[in-house]
């Protein structure tokens, strides 16, 4: 799974839950969020996300961050909500 | 021009600086990085608190700066067709606020080179120790300086023409006044308002808060214009 970076500069790389886990989980603490709330959250956010890539081979880092916030907004709008707010708050 | 006058016009340039926004936003993003990364409250108010000192201190720096430049040049006597071209930038830039100011996007992003914007992300995200927010703080005030040059241009304008101890007064004013917002943020934060709740504020008022720093600044301008060159020209007649 190859995930092309947002502004084209720099290499793809192969996708990594963890990553993604870790960012979820670090979002939903921010506001608040219990670490064990915040745990499941961030789990149940990446098999959704990994589920959506299986249909889609290539895609760019924006497509993921996209629909994480996506289903973050399920379970933790305001976790979602400052999730899709990082690249945008500068 | 006597002393309250000064102060008050100080007082004034101070608000429309403070209704800038890149510290704020730089001190959201730290206050949320430090809270997502596990670290404890206490670290979070010592972050934040170096964050604001670094930004007092750069303010205070850069207001005594172009103070001393401008006594060095002109001495205690400014000559009008100075007065006249600060109120041409206090003027224009408002004028550049209003169209520029925030990008056309979702979100708090405001107009100052990418590049800086995203040096001041990754500086945030990897902020642990009080030295580093302190830094940080300091940068932040350099990156919004296109914009604050019109407030602390017009306030160095104004100190100068007071007595010694005044411009300590007007000093300490000035950056207590600019630092406002970053303490309600910092308050708000402390007493466990979700940084969120801050966010989606700020979000939904930038409209607002562009419009009254511009406003502010034409208001600056049609006073120190009437004051310094209007009511002298006609007591001349």
């Amino acid at each position: 799974m190859n995930i092309i970076k947002s502004n084209g500069k720099r290499q793809a790389e192969h996708f990594e839950r963890k990553k993604l886990h870790t960012s979820i989980v670090a979002v939903c603490l921010s506001v608040s969020t219990p670490d064990g709330q915040a745990e499941t959250t961030a789990h149940t956010v990446c098999d959704a996300v990994v589920a959506w890539l299986q249909t889609h081979p290539e895609v760019t880092s924006h497509d993921i961050r996209t629909i994480a916030a996506k289903h973050l907004k399920i379970y933790n709008p305001e976790a979602a909500y400052l999730y899709e707010q990082h690249h945008i708050t500068i | 021009m006597d002393i309250p006058v000064s102060l008050a016009i100080i007082a004034l340039a101070a608000l429309v600086h403070a209704s800038f926004q890149l510290s704020v936003s730089v001190l959201t993003l730290l206050s949320a990085h430090t809270l997502g990364s596990k670290r404890s409250h206490a670290k979070l108010l010592r972050l934040s608190i170096s964050f604001i000192f670094g930004t007092g201190l750069m303010t205070m720096l850069l207001l005594s700066f172009i103070s001393l430049l401008l006594i060095s040049l002109f001495g205690n006597e400014t000559p009008q067709i100075v007065w006249a071209a600060v109120c041409g930038l206090l003027v224009g830039v408002a004028i550049s606020i209003w169209l520029f100011y925030y990008q056309r996007e979702e979100g708090t992003m405001i107009w100052i080179p990418r590049y800086f914007a995203k040096y001041l992300t990754k500086r945030t995200e990897s902020t642990n120790l009080s030295a580093e927010a302190f830094g940080l703080g300091l940068s932040s005030v350099i990156g919004e300086l296109l914009f604050i040059v019109a407030p602390l241009t017009i306030s160095a304008l104004v100190l100068i023409q007071l007595p010694t101890l005044w411009q300590i007064v007007g000093i300490i004013i000035y950056t207590k006044i600019s630092l406002i917002s970053l303490f309600t943020v910092w308050a708000s934060i402390s007493s466990g308002h979700k940084i969120s709740r801050i966010q989606q504020w700020r979000e939904k008022n930038k409209y607002f808060l562009q419009f009254t720093a511009g406003a502010g600044l034409i208001v600056l301008a049609l006073f120190v214009y009437v004051n310094e060159i209007l009511v002298s020209t006609v007591g001349q007649l």
